[in-house]
C-alpha cells in the first residue's frame, strides 16, 4: 500500500532539508577568505600536480580487468564446495565444465598477449 | 525428456562458440580462421536447428525449464513460442556469420573472434525469448547488449565503429536502468518475479492503475530500446551506420526479434489484466515509430542509415499486431500476435538479403552511399532482381513474404476495429515506396560512371539467393508458414 511508504517521504524530506541547511546557512553567514592552498584539490595529503586530463598507460587496467572476471568467477565455488556432498556426481561434472570454460578463457587470454607488458 | 536435453539447442551453440574460440586460437588467426570458422558457425547453427526440430514436440503449454526443483523457480519457457524465436535465432546466425566472411576478413585482423560473438549473441537471443522471469529476462538482455556493444565497436581503428558502440552503450545503460525500475515497480506491487505469478497476484490485490501504468511504461524503454520503437530510438541510426555492415545486419533483426519476444510475453502473460491501457500506449508509440521512420528515412543519402530509418518503421507495424492483441481468438487473422510472428519471419529473411546485397557493394567501394546503387543492373543483374525483390518485401506487395506478414497484421487490427491505426499503417506504407523505390529507381534507370562489374563471393551468393526464395516463397507457398505462426502463437502462462 502506498500509505506504507508515507515514513520514507517523510525521511527523504528531513534528509533535503538538512543537506540544503547545512550548505545555504554557511555560504550566507560564513567568512570567505580564499588563498591557493585552500582552494586546491584535497587527496589524502598528497600535492597534486599537472591536469587531469592526460595519458594514463593502460597495460595495468587489462590485468586489473582480467583479475575482477576471475575473482567473481571464483566465487562460484563456494556454493559448490558447500554442497559438495549432496550434489554428488552430477554437481562435480557441472563444476568441472564450468572450470573448464574457465581454464579455455585464461588460456584464450593469455595467448591474445593480454598479459604482456608493451 | 531430461532438462539437458530440451536445452540442447542452446547447449550446442555455447559448445560451437567454444570451438570456434579455440581453434582460432590454436590457428593464431590465419588464413584457416577467415576461412574455415565461419562454416563451422554455420555447421552448428545447422546443427542447433536440427535440435531445435527435434525438441518441438516436446514444447507445449505447461512446460517450464525450472532451475531450482526444490523452489520451482522457472526460468525459460518451452513453449511454441520460444521454439519459434529459436529458429528465427538459429536462422539469423547462420546468415549473419555467411555474409559476414569477407567483409571481416578484408577489415580486421581479428577474424575468428567475430563467428564467436554473433553464436554468444544467437545463444542470447534464445534465452531472452524464452524467460519467464523478470532476473532471467534482465540477465539476458544484458548478455545480448554487451554482445551487441562488442560487435558493433568490432573495427576497433574505425572512428565511427567505435563512436556508434559508445553511443549504444550509452543509450542501452540508461534504458536498461529505467526498464530495471520498471521491474522493481511490478515486483514490489506483487512480491514475485515470475511472470506468471505476478498475473495471479494482480488479478487476486486490486493494484492501482498509475502504478501499472508506470511499469508498463519504465519497461517499455528497455525493451522498446532493443526494438528502436520511437522515443527511444535515437542510437539505431548512428548505431546502425558505424557498426561494420554484416553487425548491422544482425542488429535490424536479432534483437529487434527477441525484444518484441520478451515484449509479448511480459504484457500477454504478466499483465493481461490491463491490456485495454497497455494497447492505448502501444497504439500511439506504433503511429509515432511508423511515421517518424518513414518521414525521416525520406531523406537518407546512406543505404545503411536509410535502412535503420526503415527498421524503425518495419517496428512500428509489427507492433500494430500486439495493439491488436486480445485474449478472446480472433478471426481469420488470427489474434495480432501471429500476425507479428509472420511479419518477423518474413522481416528476418529480407532485412539479411538487403544487407547481403550492401555488403557485397561495400566489399568492391568501400562505401555505402545511395548514389553508389546508379547503374547496377549493368554492373550485377543477379543482385539487382534481388534488390527489387527485396525492396518489394519491405513495402509489402505480392508476391513476396512482407505482404503476407503486413497483411495478417492490418487485419488483425481491422478485426478489432482499429481502423486508425491500420489506416496510418497503410499510408505510411505508401510513403515508403519512395524511399525504397529510390534505391531501385538508380539501380535501374541512373547510368553509372563505372561499369565493372560487381564480384559476388560464393558465401554471399548463397545468402542472397537462400533469402530470395524464402522471401518469395512465404508468399507463394504461405500455408505451412501461416501455420507456423499460428500455432507459435501459444505462449506458457501456467504458474508452478
Amino acid at each position: 500500500m502506498p500509505s506504507d511508504y508515507v515514513p520514507i517521504l517523510i525521511y527523504l524530506l528531513v534528509a533535503t532539508f538538512i543537506a540544503a541547511f547545512a550548505l545555504v546557512l554557511p555560504h550566507y553567514l560564513g567568512p570567505r577568505r580564499p588563498n591557493p592552498a585552500k582552494s586546491d584539490t584535497i587527496e589524502s595529503g598528497k600535492l597534486s600536480y599537472g591536469d587531469a586530463r592526460r595519458r594514463v598507460p593502460v597495460q595495468y587496467y587489462i590485468v586489473a580487468m582480467v583479475f575482477i572476471l576471475f575473482d567473481i568467477e571464483v566465487l562460484f565455488f563456494y556454493p559448490w564446495a558447500v554442497l559438495f556432498w549432496d550434489l554428488k556426481w552430477y554437481g562435480l561434472v557441472q563444476i568441472a565444465i564450468f572450470a573448464f570454460l574457465l581454464v579455455e578463457s585464461y588460456i584464450y587470454i593469455w595467448k591474445k598477449g593480454a598479459f604482456k607488458w608493451k | 525428456m531430461n532438462d539437458l536435453l530440451l536445452l540442447s539447442p542452446e547447449i550446442i551453440i555455447a559448445v560451437t562458440a567454444f570451438l570456434v574460440l579455440t581453434l582460432d586460437i590454436i590457428w593464431k588467426g590465419d588464413r584457416r580462421s577467415a576461412v574455415i570458422l565461419p562454416w563451422v558457425t554455420v555447421a552448428g547453427a545447422v546443427a542447433a536447428l536440427l535440435a531445435v526440430v527435434y525438441i518441438w514436440p516436446a514444447a507445449s503449454d505447461t512446460y517450464g525449464i525450472a532451475t531450482d526443483t526444490g523452489n520451482f523457480v522457472p526460468m525459460l519457457a518451452l513453449d511454441r513460442l520460444a521454439i519459434f524465436f529459436k529458429i528465427l535465432a538459429v536462422l539469423t546466425v547462420a546468415l549473419v556469420g555467411l555474409s559476414a566472411v569477407d567483409f571481416i576478413a578484408q577489415r580486421s585482423p581479428f577474424r575468428g573472434e567475430f563467428y564467436v560473438f554473433t553464436l554468444l549473441a544467437g545463444l542470447s537471443l534464445m534465452l531472452l525469448s524464452a524467460a519467464t522471469n523478470l532476473v532471467m529476462i534482465y540477465l539476458s538482455l544484458e548478455f545480448l547488449s554487451i554482445s551487441s556493444y562488442v560487435m558493433t565497436a568490432y573495427l576497433r581503428r574505425d572512428d565511427r565503429s567505435v563512436e556508434a558502440a559508445i553511443k549504444y552503450l550509452l543509450y542501452g545503460a540508461v534504458a536498461s536502468g529505467v526498464m530495471l525500475y520498471g521491474f522493481s515497480l511490478l515486483y514490489g506491487a506483487t512480491g514475485s518475479v515470475d511472470l506468471a505469478t505476478i498475473a495471479r497476484r494482480i488479478g487476486e490485490s486490486q493494484v492501482s492503475l498509475t502504478f501499472v501504468v508506470s511499469a508498463v511504461v519504465m519497461i517499455l524503454s528497455g525493451f522498446g530500446f532493443k526494438i528502436a520503437l520511437v522515443p527511444f530510438h535515437q542510437w539505431s541510426p548512428d548505431a546502425y551506420e558505424g557498426a561494420p555492415t554484416p553487425v548491422t545486419a544482425f542488429l535490424s533483426v536479432g534483437p529487434k526479434a527477441a525484444g518484441f519476444a520478451v515484449l509479448i510475453r511480459v504484457l500477454v502473460v504478466a499483465l493481461p489484466e490491463y491490456s485495454v491501457n497497455w494497447t492505448a500506449i502501444l497504439s500511439l508509440v506504433s503511429i509515432l515509430t511508423m511515421t517518424v521512420g518513414n518521414l525521416v528515412a525520406l531523406w537518407q543519402t546512406n543505404i545503411k542509415r536509410m535502412l535503420a530509418y526503415s527498421s524503425i518503421a518495419q517496428a512500428g507495424y509489427m507492433l500494430i499486431g500486439l495493439a491488436a492483441w486480445s485474449a478472446e481468438p480472433g478471426g481469420w487473422a488470427g489474434n495480432g500476435i501471429s500476425g507479428i510472428l509472420l511479419f518477423l519471419f518474413a522481416y528476418m529473411f529480407t532485412n539479411l538479403g538487403i544487407f547481403a546485397v550492401a555488403i557485397a557493394l561495400e566489399n568492391q567501394l568501400g562505401t555505402a552511399n545511395i548514389d553508389d546503387y546508379a547503374g547496377l543492373i549493368r554492373r550485377s543483374p543477379y543482385l539487382s532482381i534481388a534488390l527489387i525483390i527485396f525492396f518489394l518485401s519491405l513495402i509489402g506487395i505480392p508476391p513476396t513474404g512482407g505482404f503476407m506478414g503486413k497483411l495478417f497484421v492490418f487485419g488483425a487490427a481491422i478485426d478489432r476495429g482499429l481502423y486508425i491505426l491500420a489506416g496510418i499503417g497503410i499510408l505510411n506504407s505508401v510513403i515508403s515506396v519512395y524511399y525504397y523505390f529510390g534505391v531501385v529507381r538508380r539501380a535501374f534507370f541512373v547510368e553509372a560512371e563505372d561499369d565493372t562489374p560487381i564480384r559476388v563471393s560464393p558465401a554471399l551468393n548463397l545468402v542472397v539467393t537462400v533469402t530470395m526464395i524464402m522471401t518469395l516463397l512465404i508468399a507463394l507457398y504461405g500455408q505451412p508458414f501461416i501455420n507456423l505462426a499460428n500455432s507459435s502463437a501459444q505462449i506458457l502462462a501456467a504458474a508452478f
